[in-house]
């Protein structure tokens, strides 16, 4: 266990940190190409979420990903935001190899349940 | 498109330092401020708020889990139950009408009104941990600030277990943290110190969070225009909140902490109820 605990307590704060910093560089990115590349579509956006409700950003993962192989600037603002949200959910999934590799049945269920409910919410977001 | 990220981001940071500051987290802030003030669908503003709750733990949670601060095989043990009640909760908030989350979240402003009005005593440390936390070495120990650890043991890991369920619930439907909740679990049900608990509640925020936030992605209710400044913002702006708390006595604060939390319970419920 201690020689997990060590391991966790070096990376984490890495893996943390890298996630928030990089992320951050992509919206400010974003955000900036959105202005000189694509001048008055983050205000139509915007708009359009106002009068037009939830209905307005639906969007599938496969135009999501057409547009970011297309560089629109809109496209690396979601890369960030999946940068964001998906790193300190990959920190679940590297402390469940650390634990299997350290042969701690019981935090390696634990771990691997909680990577099993992550794949449920993304397949329940996908039917709701 | 100035004028509207520089608003987004004003609101942003402030929701982000008053969250920082009253330890109610941002995203207790955000989610009234977008859809009152900016009027964003309150779907969106909770899908932007959960995205901006996980970019606030990962910076604050880093230094309390170098530091040691953090109990991360608790933490790893409760996450099965908030992870489960964030994605119960950011599903059935993909159903719920709008009307029908406002109500639930000027409850959820009264009930954390009431808490913030009360006083919390210390608890004392436990010496021994029950069994179950001994099987699974859920015990610590956290620095004392001479130099020395001072070891604690852990109890009733199923009862704080039933309580981050609702955590992760009220997260997962409600775009916050629930941090205040998490802490209740950890600090009274199974006897962890205060500041453990609040360092181990801050860490779990992130994955408990970054579930819900999950769902609401793959559903499709993430506005990037409004995720990327309010992610931005609020991080910054708690950034120097927790700074600012360093240095200042907030306790004072408290109940006009309070009085904002009743005023946008009456202004949500309201909306609500009128249907505005």
């Amino acid at each position: 266990m201690q020689d997990e605990d060590r391991v966790l307590r070096v990376w984490t704060p890495i893996i943390l940190r890298a996630s928030v910093l990089t992320s951050a560089v992509l919206l400010i990115l974003g955000l900036v190409a959105m202005a000189l590349v694509t001048p008055g579509s983050y205000v139509a956006r915007v708009h359009e979420l106002q009068t037009r409700g939830r209905a307005a950003v639906r969007q599938t993962w496969g135009t999501l990903a057409a547009e970011a192989l297309k560089g629109q600037p809109h496209a690396i603002l979601m890369v960030g935001l999946l940068v964001l949200t998906l790193v300190p959910l990959g920190r679940v999934g590297f402390t469940f190899f650390l634990f299997l590799k350290e042969r701690d049945l019981a935090f390696t269920l634990l771990t691997a349940t909680v990577l099993f409910l992550l794949v449920v919410g993304v397949m329940l977001g996908r039917v709701g | 498109m100035l004028t509207i990220v520089g608003e987004l981001l004003l609101l942003a940071v402030g929701a982000g330092f008053i969250g920082a500051i009253s330890g109610l987290g941002g995203g207790v802030f955000i989610v009234p401020g977008l859809t009152v003030l900016g009027h964003i669908p309150i779907h969106v503003a909770i899908g932007a708020s959960l995205i901006s709750v996980v970019a606030t733990s990962a910076g604050a949670s880093a230094a309390f889990v170098r530091d040691g601060w953090t109990n991360l095989r608790v933490a790893m043990a409760l996450e099965v139950a908030t992870v489960s009640g964030a994605v119960i909760g950011a599903s059935l908030a993909g159903v719920l009408q709008a009307r029908m989350l406002e109500l639930l979240f000027a409850a959820m402003m009264l009930v954390s009104a009431y808490f913030a009005a009360s006083k919390h005593g210390e608890q004392l440390v436990l010496a021994t941990s029950d069994p179950l936390a001994q099987r699974l070495q859920l015990s610590g120990v956290f620095p004392n600030g001479e130099g020395r650890l001072i070891p604690y043991g852990v109890r009733n890991l199923p009862g704080g277990a039933a309580i981050m369920v609702v955590a992760g619930l009220m997260s997962g439907m409600l775009g916050i943290g629930a941090g205040a909740l998490k802490v209740v679990a950890m600090d009274s049900v199974m006897g962890l110190p205060l500041k453990v608990s609040s360092a181990t509640s801050n860490f779990m925020i992130g994955v408990t969070a970054g579930a819900g936030a999950l769902v609401f992605l793959s559903r499709g209710d993430v506005s990037v225009v409004i995720a990327a400044p309010v992610a931005l913002g609020v991080t910054a702006g708690a950034l120097v909140g927790s700074r600012v708390l360093m240095h200042a006595n907030v306790q004072a604060l408290r109940m006009v902490f309070v009085a904002i939390m009743l005023l946008i319970a009456v202004e949500m419920g309201w909306r609500a109820i009128s249907g505005i």
